[in-house]
């Protein structure tokens, strides 16, 4: 692990001004990555891991939202950053890509436009060149004739495709972070293998750190080095993926990976994590998972802080003597 | 050995494209037979043609060709009254939740309005009957007053669940129920499939693209691709020792939750997507993307045979293919 992270978040809050009041989205989450690394944020719908994503790159309405905290990018508070200095980080350092490609992708422009767009607003090449370098990007990540593409519409591509054009624009610029917001849900799973293995392969040839927002904790496992698990918009655990699939520390990760099926024999009864994510408007002050949490005491109604646990981060009192399962079976966890 | 509810013989569903001079052949000649009480899952990717599958069952669907037979009978041979009559008994749940849903009515609403389409008992019956099945899908009375937008996904699918056991259908095809919610919400409804088909006696026809939903709740498991059945057999044989290449490959597709050390290595990686179904690869449908694939498939289409008692695979090389490990090395320099 080198010194200095690439990107370092401290205390990121994230509060929405609604019908007079507001309600905090996010609350003191902080992570950093370093370069080249591969983080993966993983949590259930309304944890608060997409908007974290938009909010480093200042995409949340800045009319009626609240940013506190800070999160530093080679030397530059991203929060607050004046729009004409985000506008040379967008796509030049940090570059995004989105679940849905269709509507990611303008239906009215053709796909070489959208590359050529980045290419002319961060370079200064002619359109000639930025053509050139547009197919070059697009033969890059895998497209067959990627001249053809490059004047086709989106709505002529398919699901696959549209994506690796999309991953093409956000790499075109070679960019020092890319935040991936569930960029293989709406794949195919033969497709998402296709996408995953072009990722990684991308990231690891342009040396592009990698912070993957997803759901799916086997993307985490097969792409990530590092896990960080929100629960209604704090970060709960942040540990090496290898090490929370094995042994996680919090009660919600460790319910999150029992719950899939594969670890139930076949028609058995799933483990489930009863209950739902508490509403914004009435966010428990103590533990935000107590009301759903199997080890819940009493002493879970203080605030927790989030402290060092085993090489983990763990927002939980009881980390020292909670034995939670994690991914394995049975069977693999003896062996 | 009881006669099959639901008996689907080389069925054909084909729509004519928008301009009318091709077609798309969505359902291209498919046979099974669904036992009662039993869970048969489908597995395939977009545009494999499950759903169409799935909509055929339920006569959402006329077949071009070919027969399906609910109960032994051949609904097109009813006459229309009958034909309402009987299709009750085989009900469809939808992946979207909220399209489900009328957002104008009240959950109860919505959950009694099949049973006022039939217009069976009293209205009060027809309420008491709602008002227990709400309960009965595990959500307390006040929700029935509720509308649509204040209820979650999971809660939302569960009221969509409540709506066709009003009707006590026989079977329930499930196109992606759980495909919109999210991993712990996932288990509970799937738990809450597994009890009402023991209390009901369902017989579920589970259509996903999720290989460890379709493996966790089905007994027996087709696969599906480009409007055909690659593979069919045992939930546990096919996920075990599939048999088709395709099989194959969509297993090994899927992210597996595990630290690096424990994960196989080998990767079946496909080669470009499903082709179009106007105009689908000649022989074996799969070959375009097969990484075995020899002469032979482009040539001869392979016939579906019964590979093993129970096990029904179209390959012309299904059981050589398996019998040896496959190497990601040699898979991919094969496929490049």
């Amino acid at each position: 692990m080198s010194d200095a992270p690439l990107l370092d978040v401290r205390g990121l809050g994230i509060s929405f001004l609604i019908g007079g009041g507001s309600v905090h989205a996010t609350q003191d989450v902080s992570f950093s990555v370093q370069p080249g690394e591969r983080v993966g944020i993983v949590g259930e719908s309304g944890c608060g891991k997409t908007i974290t994503g938009l909010s480093l790159l200042g995409l949340l309405p800045r009319a009626t939202t609240h940013v506190a905290g800070q999160a530093m990018f080679e030397g530059e508070n991203l929060v607050g950053l004046p729009l004409s200095r985000m506008r040379h980080v967008r796509g030049r350092k940090i570059s995004m890509i989105f679940q849905e490609p269709m509507s990611a992708l303008d239906p009215v422009f053709t796909i070489g436009q959208q590359i050529g767009e980045t290419i002319l607003t961060h370079f200064k090449v002619d359109k000639k060149q930025a053509r050139e370098r547009a197919i070059e990007a697009l033969a890059s990540v895998g497209i067959p004739s990627p001249a053809r593409v490059h004047d086709s519409y989106p709505h002529q591509l398919s699901g696959g495709m549209r994506q690796r054009a999309m991953i093409a624009i956000a790499l075109v610029c070679e960019p020092k972070l890319l935040i991936a917001d569930e960029p293989t849900t709406a794949l195919d799973v033969t497709i998402q293998a296709q996408i995953i293995d072009l990722l990684m392969e991308l990231s690891a040839k342009q040396g592009t750190a990698l912070l993957f927002i997803t759901h799916d904790l086997g993307v985490i496992a097969e792409t990530c080095t590092r896990m960080i698990t929100m629960y209604a918009g704090q970060v709960v655990e942040d540990a090496p993926v290898d090490s929370a699939l094995v042994r996680p520390r919090h009660p919600y990760t460790s319910g999150l990976l029992r719950s899939l099926p594969r670890l139930s024999a076949r028609g058995a009864v799933l483990p489930s994590i009863a209950g739902r994510v508490p509403t914004l408007r009435d966010m428990p002050t103590g533990c935000r998972f107590a009301e759903r949490c199997a080890h819940r005491q009493e002493a879970c109604a203080a605030p927790q802080v989030i402290e060092p646990a085993g090489g983990h981060l763990v927002r939980c009192w009881r980390h020292g003597e909670l034995v939670l399962p994690g991914a394995l079976t049975d069977r693999e966890a003896a062996a | 050995m009881s006669a099959p509810i639901v008996s689907v013989a080389d069925l054909r569903i084909h729509f004519p494209t928008q301009d009318r001079r091709e077609t798309v052949k969505a359902v291209d000649g498919v046979s099974f037979d669904v036992m009662p009480g039993e869970t048969f899952g489908i597995i395939g990717e977009s545009g494999s043609g499950k759903s169409t599958l799935g909509r055929a069952v339920v006569c959402l669907l006329k077949p071009t060709e070919g027969q399906v037979k609910l109960g032994g009978i051949d609904p097109y041979s009813l006459p229309s009254a009958e034909l309402r009559r009987r299709r009750r008994a085989f009900q469809i749940i939808f992946q979207d939740p909220n399209a489900a849903l009328n957002p104008r009515m009240s959950v109860l609403d919505s959950i009694r309005e099949p049973l006022d389409i039939i217009g069976e008992g009293s209205r009060a019956e027809r309420a008491r009957i709602a008002q227990e099945m709400l309960e009965r899908v595990g959500l307390r009375p006040e929700f029935g007053l509720r509308y649509p937008h204040e209820l979650s996904g999971g809660q939302k699918q569960r009221i969509n669940i409540a709506r066709v056991l009003t009707v006590r259908p026989s079977v329930i095809v499930c196109d992606e129920v759980v495909a919109a919610l999210d991993v712990s919400i996932r288990a509970d409804i799937l738990n809450l499939f597994a009890e009402l088909q023991r209390e009901f006696g369902l017989t579920y026809l589970f259509i996903t693209h999720d290989l460890g939903v379709v493996s966790h709740v089905s007994s027996r498991i087709a696969v599906m691709y480009l409007g055909k059945f690659m593979e069919l057999g045992p939930a546990e044989e096919i996920a075990e020792r599939p048999l088709h290449p395709y099989t194959q490959a969509l297993l090994s597709a899927e992210p597996i939750p595990l630290p690096s050390s424990m994960r196989a290595t080998r990767r079946i990686i496909l080669q470009g997507e499903i082709p179009s179904p106007t105009n689908p690869p000649s022989g074996c449908r799969f070959r375009t993307r097969c990484p075995f694939a020899q002469a032979v498939c482009a040539s001869e289409m392979p016939e579906w045979r019964e590979a093993a008692p129970g096990r029904f695979v179209a390959c012309h090389f299904a059981g050589e293919v398996t019998g040896h490990p496959i190497d990601a090395n040699t898979t991919k320099e094969a496929i490049a």
